[in-house]
């Protein structure tokens, strides 16, 4: 059985549909990209799958559970952590004090807590910033304290939402390193990235969605082969040029 | 240990600097610095730890001071019960009022605690039959109770200097409690942003109502003592804007978020507040007013935060609130 399942997921915004019908699992252990154009709704599957908005239709059901209808902090506690695309820190403290709020979700003594956030700061390579203020970080490394903090809710599964936007080639190189050892220490990663080159070398799946329904799920070295994904990306013309 | 030896010669000097300086107005002064301290730190809980900042507190404190006094008036119990009652029954009207007010964020909250903090007042002063209306409620004789043997002077201020001393320690102590556990550092997440607060896992609207709580507890003990002391509550007196306001200077001054804080902010404006009292009627507002906007410009962290940023205890450079900076 997946270890996470979206079915028949629906949200519209008036009379606009942001996601329809998206179903897709994600399997225990596998890092899942999730890609599309821009507005294609891959932060909108985001925030319904994390709780922070509700779907008009649909279920997301996390070992065998449907978490529909919970609260953002109840689905963080059964295990799903989220990253966001703008980067929220608590700005006015340090890293360390970042991650530890973040631990004492699974611990309520502050020492452990500390000891905890402290290991993950050296899991993501931030443990020498750890008493800077997270407003004194460069994107980069904001962006991985957004990956810390999330990693701190010890989650199963851990939604990355772009964490790659924004950075020059040799941190995407390095974030890529930090995503795939995540998965190794036991997490299932479902990742929306625009970078595709960094998805395509670390994911063991990709999920297309277009315009909010999906349409392709298969390995990404077909991706970038699928004609239909093609098409999403660069418009008919292009198909055709391929074609020819 | 060196901390537990500063806290013991605190606690010491707390208990004999009414036996030193008896003067009967300094000895008041001491009260009223010390019924500050606690109202200045249940506002510090609430708008100096969440961020969420409320210019209705006079709401908990008149509701705390008229439930004692009804109490007493009409139940006859004790008014030193009906100071707990007071905390008790604000943290009851605190529930509602988080329920409609938490709904909105950051300066909303702020304009609907305001208004909250109006409606209890006018309630207070039509409901005739409960708080007899403007012409407010008066204490004429507390009862007579003996403490360890000795009959209880109440006409000596000293009994009174040592409930409140007791209350003030009390509300300290709550503070630092929620300084170093887990609830403090929820409250400064959810200060700094509440959707990240969520995604990692804390229930932001609990963690604001048990702020609220017991925030709403230490003011409406503060406004039973208050009743207690003064023995007389009118809806002007207790539910007052003006009220509310200064406990957000005191908190603002002394020091947002720090336990000590509120008891530096009481010391230094009550001082100087009811110094000049005497010669101008509400101008020690003009004082507060005046140190708020200093500490605002050069001591965002208030004199407490100042004082532990000199000696090296609070960070350098990052004010530990204000949106502004």
């Amino acid at each position: 059985m997946a270890l996470l399942e979206v079915e028949g997921l629906t949200k519209a915004f008036g009379g606009l549909r942001a996601i329809s019908d998206l179903s897709f699992q994600v399997n225990e252990g596998e890092i899942l990209g999730l890609i599309g154009p821009n507005g294609a709704g891959k932060t909108t599957a985001f925030s319904l799958i994390a709780g922070f908005i509700r779907p008009n239709s649909g279920k997301v059901v996390l070992e065998g559970k449907d978490i529909v209808g919970l609260k953002p902090y109840a689905i963080t506690r059964k295990g799903i952590a989220r990253t966001f695309q703008i980067v929220k820190p608590f700005r006015k403290l340090t890293v360390l004090e970042n991650v530890t709020l973040a631990a004492f979700l699974r611990c309520a003594a502050r020492r452990q807590a500390e000891h905890e956030a402290y290991a993950v700061l050296e899991r993501v390579g931030l443990e020498t910033k750890a008493f800077a203020f997270a407003s004194d970080l460069t994107l980069s490394e904001q962006k991985r304290l957004e990956i810390a903090r999330a990693l701190a809710t010890k989650p199963k599964v851990l939604l990355l939402d772009e964490p790659m936007g924004g950075l020059n080639p040799t941190e995407v190189e390095h974030a890529s390193e930090l995503v795939r050892a995540i998965c190794e220490g036991g997490c299932t990663i479902v990742w929306v990235e625009h970078v595709l080159k960094a998805i395509m070398n670390v994911c063991h799946r990709v999920v297309v969605i277009h315009h909010g329904e999906k349409i392709a799920d298969m390995p990404p070295d077909q991706v970038v082969n699928n004609p239909v994904v093609i098409e999403a990306y660069l418009g008919k013309k292009a198909r055709d040029y391929a074609d020819h | 240990m060196k901390q537990v030896l500063v806290l013991i010669l605190g606690l010491f000097l707390l208990a004999i600097v009414p036996l030193v300086f008896p003067s009967p107005f300094f000895v008041h002064l001491m009260i009223m610095v010390l019924m500050w301290t606690v109202l200045g730190a249940a506002w510090n809980i609430l708008g100096g730890f969440g961020g969420q900042v409320s210019f209705g507190h006079a709401t908990f404190l008149g509701v705390g001071a008229y439930t004692t006094m009804i109490l007493y008036l009409k139940l006859g119990i004790a008014p030193w019960f009906g100071i707990v009652a007071g905390g008790l029954v604000a943290v009851v009207i605190s529930l509602p009022i988080g329920f409609i007010c938490f709904r909105l964020r950051g300066p909303y909250f702020s304009l609907s605690t305001l208004a909250v903090a109006e409606i209890v007042r006018l309630v207070a002063l039509n409901w005739e039959s409960l708080t007899n209306g403007p012409v407010g409620l008066l204490i004429t004789t507390l009862p007579a109770i003996t403490f360890w043997g000795k009959p209880i002077n109440w006409e000596s201020k000293l009994p009174f200097y040592y409930i409140i001393a007791i209350i003030a320690v009390g509300a300290l102590a709550a503070t630092y409690i929620v300084a170093r556990t887990r609830i403090g550092a929820y409250l400064l997440a959810l200060r700094e942003d509440i959707e990240s607060a969520e995604s990692i896992g804390i229930n932001t609207v609990r963690a604001r109502v048990i702020a609220l709580g017991l925030s709403a507890f230490l003011a409406g003990a503060a406004g039973g003592f208050y009743a207690l002391y003064l023995r007389y509550v009118d809806p002007d007196a207790v539910f007052s804007i003006g009220l509310s306001v200064e406990m957000v200077f005191i908190a603002v001054v002394g020091g947002l978020a720090t336990v000590g804080g509120p008891l530096i902010g009481a010391v230094f404006l009550v001082t100087l507040g009811e110094t000049f009292r005497e010669h101008f009627l509400t101008g020690h507002l003009i004082f507060y007013g005046f140190f708020m906007m200093l500490a605002i410009r050069y001591m965002p962290d208030g004199f407490w935060g100042r004082f532990l940023f000199l000696v090296g205890k609070l960070r350098p450079g990052k004010g530990m609130n204000h949106g502004a900076s």
